[in-house]
């Protein structure tokens, strides 16, 4: 064997072993919070999680908490998905190689990385500070403006997605439609975005996923709710809220509720990547 | 709201008037020149293409023969920094003149890609789709409409029980005809065939080769083509196009016998392209 190809072997065994490391490490710290939230939170899991609420404390459970989450991210997700996905396509079909385009592509990927708290703090201040004088003082904190900062950060997921999936769809069925006649917004709406439907989708599931677990821009708008609430209009609580309140609380058993909440936004957040990955794989059927 | 063929501006290459009798030329191509971003890529372009018969179009690869076709509906105007100059006369009025409404244009004249692209959506619908923008059919008449369309593609026998479903689950041949079907069910007078075969297999190609040859009882038909033999059997005339130019055009059985340039030898004898 000459010393060049030994040398080639022994390279690529070194990068082989590196690179297999580096995944070993980034999944062991995956499986390691999955297998703890796991452990900890079953064995915290009981009925009466379900059915009773905080405001009962250790002998509680977290039902309030789960209905508003549920509440809450819906509004997120209703405001967001809308414009995102009319944003997305305006971008990809309109804008598309323009400078105002990229512009506000650009200012899209900011608003996407904008620190979370940010987000809470100016949804405090346009939504939270101007109702609380409208009403003086009736109607301050509220699910809604909860779910308008949780739409904030959806926003630029799904502008994201939406843009990427529709510049993905090949030109040539662009130019078909427009080969008979059809004008550009025809085009985008009835056979652009039905073409990336399942893309769009799984934008909007991920982006559902990535707000489930937001504490910071709920704690200055949703602010919390020991009691059940399900009109938006009223405080509310939230999963992530709640566990970041039973997390430093001193007792053992809040402790253990909040495990069992992480618990449950964890599944929550798998079975939307599940569900999304399945809507990819269900429409597969390809151009080619 | 079109201009009426009186008013249009005939250029100063005056056009025979008679162009509806048999054998007349359908769409008349006068001095035109194409710049893609400022590269010359068509460089004056003269040709009759005649009503009712099929018209090739070859030459090697970035010839120009696709970016001819492609004017012919004004497709390349949806990409920016393109720019075509001279005359395209179809029924006596020039198309490339801005004021030739897009919408009329586009169900005068339909076009066919290389790749099959059906729309995501049911066989029925992708057929249906371009007629219910141009036209307010009833149900009925909808349906009779669908069914003439995909009757004359070929297609019917193999679909007439699958209609509803989605027409990304039809083979590539299938889905060609369904483009064809979609194409002609606007009832246009110009067919565009940019290179339909390409992507097909031999079995899926001789059928739409076999549609060409009836449609063009209908249809005046221009199809680009980079394989020789394909035009040398599914058409009347064949136009050989090298570098931008329109180097011979006449009728097919002379280009491919008796070639009266020695560029148009060359290539249809393979020394080079």
């Amino acid at each position: 064997m000459s010393s060049l190809y030994l040398r080639r072997r022994i390279t690529n065994w070194v990068a082989m072993g590196l690179s297999m490391l580096a995944t070993l490490v980034g999944l062991a710290f995956l499986a390691w919070i999955l297998w703890e939230t796991l452990r900890q939170g079953i064995a915290a899991l009981n009925f009466s999680l379900f059915t009773k609420i905080t405001a009962n404390g250790a002998d509680g459970g977290l039902a309030n908490a789960m209905v508003g989450s549920l509440v809450i991210n819906f509004i997120g997700i209703a405001v967001a998905t809308p414009i995102g996905v009319l944003a997305g396509a305006w971008l990809a079909e309109y804008a598309n190689r323009t400078k105002l385009g990229e512009s506000i592509r650009f200012l899209n990927d900011i608003l996407l990385s904008a620190p979370s708290i940010v987000i809470g703090l100016f949804v405090y201040t346009i939504v939270v500070l101007p109702t609380t004088a409208l009403t003086h003082g009736s109607t301050t904190f509220s699910g809604f403006a909860g779910g308008i900062a949780l739409a904030l950060i959806a926003l630029p997921v799904i502008v994201r997605t939406t843009d990427e999936m529709l510049r993905l769809v090949p030109s040539t069925l662009r130019e078909a439609a427009l080969s008979l006649g059809v004008p550009q917004w025809k085009l985008t709406v009835q056979i652009l975005i039905r073409a990336a439907r399942s893309g769009i989708i799984t934008g909007v599931l991920l982006a559902l996923a990535r707000i489930s677990g937001e504490t910071a821009p709920l704690l200055f708008t949703a602010f919390g709710n020991n009691y059940m609430a399900i009109n938006p209009i009223d405080k509310m609580s939230s999963l992530p809220q709640i566990i970041y309140q039973y997390a430093n609380d001193p007792g053992d058993a809040m402790h253990s509720m909040a495990w069992a909440g992480a618990f449950v936004v964890t599944m929550f957040v798998l079975l939307l990547s599940l569900a999304s990955r399945l809507v990819l794989s269900r429409n597969k059927v390809s151009h080619e | 709201m079109n201009d009426s063929a009186a008013t249009m501006n005939q250029g100063p290459v005056a056009t025979p008037q008679a162009t509806t009798s048999a054998g007349a030329p359908k769409l008349t191509v006068r001095d035109l020149h194409f710049y893609y971003n400022g590269f010359h890529a068509l460089k004056g372009i003269n040709m009759d293409i005649p009503e009712k018969k099929v018209t090739a179009i070859i030459g090697p690869s970035g010839c120009g023969k696709s970016t001819l076709l492609r004017i012919f509906n004004r497709i390349y105007a949806i990409y920016p920094k393109l720019e075509a100059k001279g005359e395209i006369v179809l029924d006596g009025e020039n198309i490339l003149d801005p004021r030739y409404s897009m919408n009329r244009l586009r169900s005068k004249v339909g076009m066919v890609f290389q790749k099959p692209v059906p729309f995501p959506m049911t066989i029925f619908e992708n057929v249906a789709y371009g007629i219910r923008h141009h036209e307010k059919l009833s149900k009925t008449d909808m349906t009779i409409r669908v069914e003439q369309a995909l009757r004359s593609a070929a297609l019917w026998d193999e679909v007439k029980d699958k209609l509803k479903q989605n027409a990304l689950g039809l083979s590539g041949g299938q889905q060609q005809r369904l483009c064809i079907a979609r194409a002609i069910a606007l009832k246009p007078e110009v067919l565009l065939l940019d290179e339909p075969t390409s992507a097909l297999d031999p079995i899926a190609t001789g059928r739409i080769e076999q549609l060409v040859e009836e449609l063009k009882n209908e249809f005046t038909i221009v199809i680009v083509t980079h394989n020789m033999q394909q035009a040398a059997r599914c058409s009347d005339q064949t136009a050989f196009m090298y570098m931008g130019e329109l180097i011979e055009f006449s009728g097919t059985e002379k280009i491919f016998t008796k070639p009266g340039k020695k560029q148009t030898e060359d290539y249809i004898t393979g020394r080079f392209g």
